[in-house]
């Protein structure tokens, strides 16, 4: 007698075993990996999406210049898992962002790493399983 | 880790290297290109979890099909398991192709075709849209093995062979939902789309010299994945 899957008769949930999923995109080739940076200023904008959240946020370079700071995160389903909403950041809010330079300057962009809001000392960032690809 | 100019494995052509170095991968900014899902030759190299469903004939009970839902980009497949034949080469094409199954003792071979051009790696090793897959399913007690042969005769010069293992979830991930919209993620003309003339990628080789491996052998295609090759590895090591 043919023998078949039992369990997968039923609605079987399956993922992936070992952790070499490739990431939605190379980071590499987006930012420096071996540089950080530090930037704090006004959140602008915070789109809490797939495949990746974007946090804008007006803030001085190192010249002093202002400019729109696009800083990418995790994506909502994987951000959601680690206790972050939509409701997380406000328009307004003044944050600290730490992270990865984008390779082309002209971008503006920053890999998230850590972000701390000091009004209520929020962060992210330095806790087990906060992290992303 | 995730390194760009990786292409490692990838028996690739010239026509798909010339995509490759031509490729920027900060297109995916682009808003048209953002919410692009992976195609059913891709999407099982990311991050995936999905669940497999048995439609059956109600009056026999005999499986009609399998379908698959994957949370990355909330993707239906469907697995037809009732000998249909697959439809005529003009039927338009999905990311998730148009799939046929059959059981080898306990193993699934399934058959897709008709699969959407996207990308075998992000780095920009690219797929056509004459992609066809042949899957086989192993189930190991809670484990199963997934291997993928494909064969794309515009980009590839044999076949691709690839392998993973999933595991049964021993607890339901709430979160199955995918949500994608378009927004400027970073802000750019809307009619910018990035991109590198010849010779003019700065990231094509950062692999490479990461590792400390030659280019010709990162980005050399098929004849670098056989013991054959070790000779030219070492003599070019050696320059």
């Amino acid at each position: 007698m043919r023998m078949r899957w039992p369990l997968i008769a039923t609605a079987a949930a399956l993922t992936a075993l070992a952790g070499a999923a490739a990431a939605h995109h190379s980071f590499t080739a987006t930012y420096f990996e071996d540089r950080t940076m530090e930037i704090e200023g006004k959140l602008l904008q915070f789109m809490f999406r797939n495949p990746h959240s974007f946090v804008h946020v007006e803030a001085p370079d190192e010249n002093g210049q202002m400019h729109r700071w696009a800083v990418e995160w995790g994506g909502a389903g994987q951000l959601s898992g680690q206790g972050v909403t939509n409701q997380t950041l406000r328009v307004g809010d003044v944050v600290s962002v730490t992270g990865n330079p984008g390779r082309d300057p002209a971008d503006h962009r920053i890999r998230m790493q850590y972000l701390r809001r000091p009004a209520d000392g929020f962060e992210w960032g330095r806790n087990p399983g906060e992290t992303f690809n | 880790m995730d390194v760009q100019g990786d292409f490692t494995g990838v028996p690739m052509n010239d026509a798909a290297r010339k995509y490759a170095e031509a490729f920027d991968v900060t297109r995916v900014a682009v808003l048209e290109h953002q919410c692009q899902p992976y195609n059913v030759a891709h999407i099982y190299r990311g991050p995936i979890q999905f669940r497999v469903f048995e439609d059956k004939n109600p009056a026999t009970q005999e499986i009609v099909s399998y379908r698959v839902f994957s949370g990355t980009y909330m993707q239906w497949r469907t697995i037809w398991m009732d000998g249909r034949a697959h439809p005529p080469s003009h039927v338009p094409h999905t990311h998730m192709g148009f799939s046929t199954g059959e059981w080898h003792g306990d193993i699934l071979t399934v058959k897709t075709t008709h699969i959407k051009k996207e990308f075998y790696r992000r780095s920009g090793a690219p797929s056509s849209d004459l992609t066809t897959l042949v899957e086989h399913y192993i189930r190991h007690g809670n484990v199963l093995s997934h291997v993928m042969i494909i064969t794309d005769p515009v980009y590839l010069t044999e076949p691709y062979v690839l392998s993973q293992e999933f595991v049964i979830m021993e607890r339901g991930n709430q979160n199955w939902l995918y949500n994608c919209e378009y927004v400027m993620e970073v802000p750019m003309d809307k009619n910018d789309l990035p991109f590198y003339l010849p010779g003019r990628n700065p990231f094509i080789e950062d692999y490479a010299k990461l590792y400390g491996v030659p280019f010709e052998g990162v980005f050399g295609g098929a004849p670098t994945t056989y013991p054959e090759y070790m000779p030219t590895l070492e003599r070019l090591m050696n320059r």
